[in-house]
């Protein structure tokens, strides 16, 4: 066996794979790419884009024959799955990639459309399609059942082709667990659905430890058939993985993974606070551009490229980086560059050595430090939305919602939708929309409720506004909380209940369609709790208080008055007290006689 | 109605008045307050439900409302401001009092063609019974509260005035509303079929047996309560769905919000297979009294509707304190068993007890976060306590004042029950 060198068995390997891989471009099959942002304040987005298709009969697709099953089994023509953990900071990374396409909100977040005769018929299937995409993803979906499910009107639209037949024809269902905790568990099948499984291109940097480390991350999955003009369809799958990368401590993880402080001499500190020197310090970030690579930031380079990969074309390229135009870049061997602007880098891995041999080479990116920091321009978000509890105590609350339209000259319109769970009880009639400070009639266009029934189903509310340009608009509402019965409160009832974010849905002004889409962070609400090991206690003291009240009453009713001197007989006692008393009296009659036997 | 009972009116609804103009936050204050608000009664609740009814949504399709249909037409046709909503609510205290003074005026309470008191001159009079409900401090928060109890306790005060007018078919339409209004009332028909039949002149008593009398005053009763039935039909648009959400909330408990009454914290902490038992067995228990009262107390059927009200203020799935005020209220007119009860000093200061702790340790539990349900529960369970030795109390009472009628020569002995 060491007769052959690896190269050349990596070669040989792989050589059925390269047909393969011309036969994709051909029909368009499967594409990787992966961008590199820089953020503000030593952050780095990275947003992995995979894009599949094929067909539910063909057995050479390189569409997962797992996932077209059960779309298959479950007539769902369109899915959108969401894993997010950790929130986008607007305001200081500006607008999200994809639109805000590929973001969930907090936790899961699954929407699909299902075929179906009637409603009821609807959710049967949604609940086969839950049911078994939590096996698929190994995550809780199973729970989302229909006091979690909603049907919502104006916030979402199909964004595959579909025949308008079929279109009367699809339910849409959307579901969120806001509790799920996203993690590597998730990660795994997600990677075992892609071609390359996570072994080779773009996907092999994707590693649990650097994923779940991130700021803010996103895994989303969207299944939707696409048609060509000549009629002929497809189904398409998008696999995104978006997060935001701390330069700063994904770099501390390349000595140690125990994250450690750093010694006082590498600090920056600013020199312009009174306290300063000394002892004290007051970090200073983003005074320079940390130095950062691909390999250091996830823990390995790029292995090689994915041959089922579409082979790019001008325009299509396997890794951009969108930095500064100061900044250096250096890649490795194999790949090709491809400026596109001065701010944009592309480079296509054909990995392809020296010698034009397929050696599959390792690809690493490596920027040198730079100082004074850079930045590269960033666009606001269409709208700033936050949302938080108002209120104290476990009795009752609020929900305020902060919305800020940073445009100076176009309005936005948009849906605001809240799915609430049954035991949070909204008071539509205490809903107010203000625009700074006063009431504006014209901000709230329509609104559509669905008040939630106890233990079957949520509240429903979507709000479209508009938003005049400059203008921040606060949405509040009170709400009760219920109190629940003692086997409904999770094992942590005291840690509270997770509600699901809001989802805000940019829409175009002529169409009518959701454009653009943000999610506010969850919220924790703390409901009342009973005493959890009071069950016994509670039936026998209450039951002590009922069988009083029976007792007492019933005593009285059935029994007659005597006047107490009339009594004969009587109790045990007065019994006991007369036979003594007539003993003694006998005993003073006899005169100190023997007593009489009787 | 004399010119103390008017004067007496008329300073309850000043006082009232006052208090809501003097105090803007106070009826929100009170609204908020799970003494005096249930879900099935609940202020705050009325407006959503009001809000969805206008706006084209159905109230009943959805876990927040839980009132009668009519509630939702009545109060749509008022003008939306406060003060008015203010001044039906204090109309209705007024009735109230009104239908008190009727009573109280009548005498049944004192003297019925069977029984009458020996200590008859020691009751009060009617402008008296009609203070102790106007300025009494639980009808006040109540009343300040807006909780819709308010209206079901007119108009339960009005059939039984009927009742005791000898206005049988007036007294059973205004019970079966009553009914219509909050469900429980329903238990009051047997009791208020004899009390209107014994207020009948003999006369007619001699054409009408009471089979037949009770026959026709139950088919009244029925054919009224479908009549609202159908109303509530028609204003909902055509939909049965209020039933489950307004009567079936009242039989099955959906909601937990803690009250004063028994049954939350029992069916939060009820183990899941044996709910439907319990729902039962606690909706059997407030029935089981009723056939007892009726035949032991057969002489005093005012008594019997009291005693029936004291109980379900206790033991119904939604009590308030606007129950308790209704049964101490119809209370004040037997004053004159007041000397024979045996725990009243017990009963007042446990009631006090309850009054001044309930709130404190609801604060406990739901605000500060120092004390747990526990806290609440044990102050409902004092409370439940000792209105129980109330009612019991007062019905050991009046049995003692019929037999003392029957055996004057036992005044102010000691007695036994055997």
């Amino acid at each position: 066996m060491r007769l052959l060198s690896w190269p050349l068995v990596t070669q040989l390997l792989l050589a059925p794979l390269v047909v393969a891989s011309a036969r994709a471009s051909e029909y368009n099959d499967y594409s990787e790419n992966l961008l590199l942002k820089s953020l503000p304040g030593n952050s780095i987005l990275a947003s992995f884009r995979f894009v599949s298709n094929g067909t539910f009969d063909s057995h050479h697709s390189v569409f997962p024959r797992s996932l077209a099953q059960i779309l298959q089994q479950s007539q769902t023509k369109e899915l959108h799955l969401k894993f997010t953990l950790g929130r986008w900071d607007a305001e200081q990374w500006g607008r999200q990639v994809w639109d805000g396409r590929t973001a969930g909100g907090t936790g899961v977040e699954l929407w699909a459309w299902v075929e179906a005769a009637d409603d009821s018929e609807a959710d049967a299937r949604w609940t086969t399609l839950n049911n078994a995409l939590s096996g698929l993803f190994c995550a809780s979906l199973n729970f989302i059942d229909s006091t979690r499910t909603i049907r919502p009107v104006m916030s979402f639209q199909p964004a595959g082709h579909h025949s308008p037949e079929r279109l009367e024809r699809l339910h849409l269902l959307h579901g969120t667990l806001p509790r799920e905790p996203v993690c590597t568990e998730n990660l795994t099948p997600f990677l075992k659905l892609l071609p390359c499984k996570g072994k080779a291109g773009i996907s092999s940097l994707l590693d649990g430890h650097r994923l779940f480390d991130a700021q803010w991350q996103s895994m989303s999955i969207d299944v939707m058939p696409v048609c060509e003009e000549n009629g002929k369809c497809q189904l398409q799958m998008e696999q995104t993985v978006d997060m935001v990368l701390d330069v700063e401590r994904s770099m501390g993880k390349k000595d140690s993974l125990v994250p450690k402080p750093p010694p006082i001499e590498q600090l920056s500190c600013d020199q312009d606070k009174p306290y300063a020197g000394g002892d004290s310090c007051f970090p200073l970030s983003g005074v320079t551009d940390l130095s950062w690579s691909l390999s250091e930031m996830f823990g390995r380079p790029i292995r090689g490229s994915c041959p089922l990969a579409v082979v790019p074309t001008e325009e299509a390229t396997h890794v951009c980086v969108n930095i500064a135009e100061q900044r250096a870049i250096f890649v490795s061997q194999g790949s090709e560059e491809r400026k596109k602007s001065p701010e944009l880098r592309c480079f296509v891995l054909h990995g392809r050595g020296p010698n034009f041999v397929i050696e599959n080479l390792d690809f690493d990116i490596v920027l040198p430090e730079l100082s004074p920091s850079t930045n590269i321009l960033l666009t606001p978000p269409p709208v700033y939305a936050s949302r938080s509890l108002t209120g104290h105590g476990q009795e009752r609350g609020g929900i305020q919602a902060v919305l800020n339209n940073p445009s100076s000259n176009s309005t936005v319109e948009f849906v605001y939708l809240e799915s609430l769970p049954w035991f949070m009880k909204p008071y539509l009639h205490t809903l107010s929309v203000t625009v700074s400070g006063k009431d504006d009639g014209n901000v709230v266009q329509d609104i559509y409720y669905r008040p939630a029934l106890d233990r079957k189903r949520g509240t429903q509310l979507e709000v479209r506004l508009r938003v005049p340009p400059g203008e921040t608009v606060l949405l509040n509402y009170e709400f009760d909380k219920a109190v629940l019965r003692y086997t409904e409160y999770p094992p942590d009832a005291n840690r509270g209940f997770d509600i699901a974010p809001a989802i805000i849905s940019i829409l175009d002004p002529t169409s009518q369609k959701s454009t653009f889409s943000i999610r506010t962070t969850s919220l924790l609400l703390s409901l009342p709790t009973p005493d959890f090991s009071m069950p016994y206690n509670v039936i026998i003291l209450t039951s002590t208080v009922m069988a009083l009240a029976f007792g007492s009453i019933f005593n009285i009713l059935v029994r007659r008055f005597v006047g107490a001197d009339e009594v004969i007989g009587g109790g045990l006692v007065s019994k006991i007290r007369g036979h003594i008393i007539a003993f003694v009296t006998e005993r003073r009659r006899a005169g100190g006689n023997k007593p009489k036997t009787e | 109605m004399d010119r103390r009972s008017f004067t007496v009116i008329i300073a309850a609804v000043v006082l009232r008045l006052a208090m809501f103009m003097a105090f803007p936050s106070l009826p929100d204050l009170l609204t908020n307050r799970v003494e005096l608000s249930t879900p099935v009664t609940s202020f705050k609740r009325l407006q959503e439900g009001l809000f969805l009814y206008t706006h084209g949504l159905s109230p009943y399709d959805g876990g927040v409302f839980h009132q009668a249909p009519l509630l939702l037409a009545f109060f749509t046709t008022l003008p939306s401001n406060p003060i008015v909503v203010y001044l039906v609510y204090i109309l209705s205290d007024v009735l109230s009092a009104y239908s008190l003074i009727q009573i109280a005026t009548s005498g049944v309470s004192v003297s019925t063609p069977y029984h009458t008191s020996s200590r008859k001159s020691s009751a009060w009079p009617p402008w008296a019974v009609a203070a102790a409900f106007l300025f009494n401090p639980f009808s006040i928060a109540t009343c300040i509260a807006r909780p819709t109890i308010v209206f079901t306790n007119t108009v339960i005060l009005t059939a039984i005035a009927k009742g005791v007018q000898g206005q049988g078919v007036a007294a059973v339409l205004a019970l079966a509303m009553a009914s219509y209004l909050s469900l429980y009332p329903v238990l009051l028909l047997p009791p208020m079929v004899l009390l209107a039949y014994d207020t009948l002149p003999a006369v007619k008593k001699k054409e009408c047996s009471l089979g037949s009398f009770a026959a026709v005053l139950t088919s009244v009763f029925t054919f009224a309560a479908a009549g609202l039935g159908a109303l509530s039909w028609g204003i909902t648009g055509g939909s049965w769905e209020f039933l489950a959400s307004t009567y079936g909330v009242h039989l099955l408990l959906p909601d937990l919000t803690p009250n004063v009454g028994l049954w939350w914290y029992f069916f939060i902490e009820m183990f899941d297979s044996f709910r439907e038992f319990f729902l039962c067995v606690f909706q059997l228990h407030l029935a089981v009294y009723l056939a007892g009262l009726c035949l032991r107390l057969r002489k005093q059927p005012l008594f019997v509707i009291t005693t029936l009200l004291g109980i379900s203020s206790i033991f119904k799935s939604y009590p308030s304190i606007g129950d308790t005020a209704l049964y101490l209220s119809l209370l004040s007119l037997y004053r004159h068993i007041f000397p024979l009860m045996r725990y009243t000093f017990f009963v007042t200061s446990t009631l006090l007890y309850a009054t001044l702790l309930g709130p404190a340790f609801y604060h406990l539990w739901i605000y500060a976060g120092s004390g747990n349900a526990n806290f609440f529960y044990a102050i409902t369970l004092v409370w439940s306590l000792a209105v129980t030795v109330l009612v019991s109390d007062a019905i050991f009472a009046v049995l003692r004042d019929e037999w003392e009628t029957e055996r004057p020569e036992m005044k102010g002995k000691e007695i036994v029950q055997i």
